[in-house]
């Protein structure tokens, strides 16, 4: 399983108007809440909020990928959202992230799980490609990176 | 007559797919007298990718594996089940590593004349970096390979298959 079999473009956010890393967080899960209106909305900010304070899932070059297993989803979810400015999210080059890809799985799909986060890490590592995201103003530019 | 393929690899993820693949491959296998192994690859080397880009921490990395080691010892014993059910021995083996890579090191390494997968996820994405695993075992492997689609056809196939009755050698 690749991001290609799970992103859909009715969870695609751009742009992502919250400011905060909390903000960005909630503001993704709202738009998975409201697509997908049986979840518990606060389960999940619990759930993404409580791996936050393991260790921040900001990476570099203005990419965050929060992520939880949760029992509060029965499938794979995956929230793409882009900010117009780099937002403060903890990332380990302590620059803002702009690029957000959270991902929430159920508790027994550990293997579709790492294969998911695994792609997006790959997807998104080169530069082209994130140029390509920052230019990206709709949630079909976004699609068309992925399958075109 | 000579048999096609004596030597029978199926691939295992613990999906559907795969186990529709393993039963079809016991049932070849009986067909032709073949030998079959199934092996499940843990893969982990996207897991230590996963910690390197700091997207996991390295307890994660830990739980996810002991999950994921599970997986693989209840599937194989699944198939290995399977096998018995027809009067074939399946081999299994686990090991771990990048997936595509060490499935195509086995195949090279004990001289497997066919592999087996389940269906292919439908062409979703040209870019190479989101190729799913099975994609990459059918583009490396040295050997032919088998594509089982139609998982109910396969079970209800499997249903009433026989069992193994091997010839004198």
């Amino acid at each position: 399983m690749t991001i290609a079999d799970v992103i859909k473009k009715e969870l695609i956010k751009i742009p992502v108007v919250a400011t905060t890393k909390t903000g960005v967080i909630e503001e993704l899960i709202d738009l998975l809440v409201s697509v997908r209106p049986n979840l518990d909305r606060d389960e999940l900010v619990s759930a993404v909020l409580a791996r936050e304070t393991l260790g921040s899932t900001g990476l570099v070059d203005g990419i965050a990928i929060p992520h939880a297993k949760t029992a509060a989803v029965d499938s794979i979810a995956l929230v793409v959202g882009i900010a117009k400015e780099p937002i403060e999210f903890d990332s380990q080059d302590g620059k803002g992230s702009q690029f957000f890809f959270l991902v929430l799985a159920p508790e027994q799909e550990s293997r579709s799980y790492i294969e998911v986060l695994a792609s997006i890490a790959r997807a998104t590592n080169s530069s082209y490609m994130r140029r390509l995201l920052a230019a990206s103003e709709s949630a079909d530019d976004v699609l068309a990176l992925i399958f075109n | 007559m000579v048999e096609p393929f004596k030597e029978i690899l199926v691939y295992l993820d613990g999906s559907e797919d795969s186990v529709s693949a393993a039963m079809a491959a016991i049932m070849l296998a009986n067909r032709l007298e073949a030998s079959l192994t199934a092996i499940y690859v843990v893969n982990t080397r996207a897991l230590r990718d996963l910690v390197s880009a700091r997207i996991f921490l390295e307890f994660e990395e830990q739980e996810y594996q002991r999950d994921i080691e599970g997986d693989a010892i209840r599937y194989l014993n699944h198939v290995k089940e399977l096998g018995q059910q027809k009067g074939l021995d399946v081999k299994t083996i686990k090991t771990s590593g990048a997936v595509s890579a060490e499935v195509t090191k086995y195949l090279q390494e004990n001289n497997i004349d066919l592999l087996v997968i389940g269906g292919l996820s439908e062409i979703r994405s040209r870019r190479d970096e989101l190729l799913s695993e099975t994609d990459r075992m059918l583009r490396s492997a040295p050997c032919p390979v088998l594509v089982v689609r139609d998982n109910d056809e396969i079970w209800d196939k499997f249903e009433i298959a026989p069992s193994a009755t091997r010839s004198e050698k």
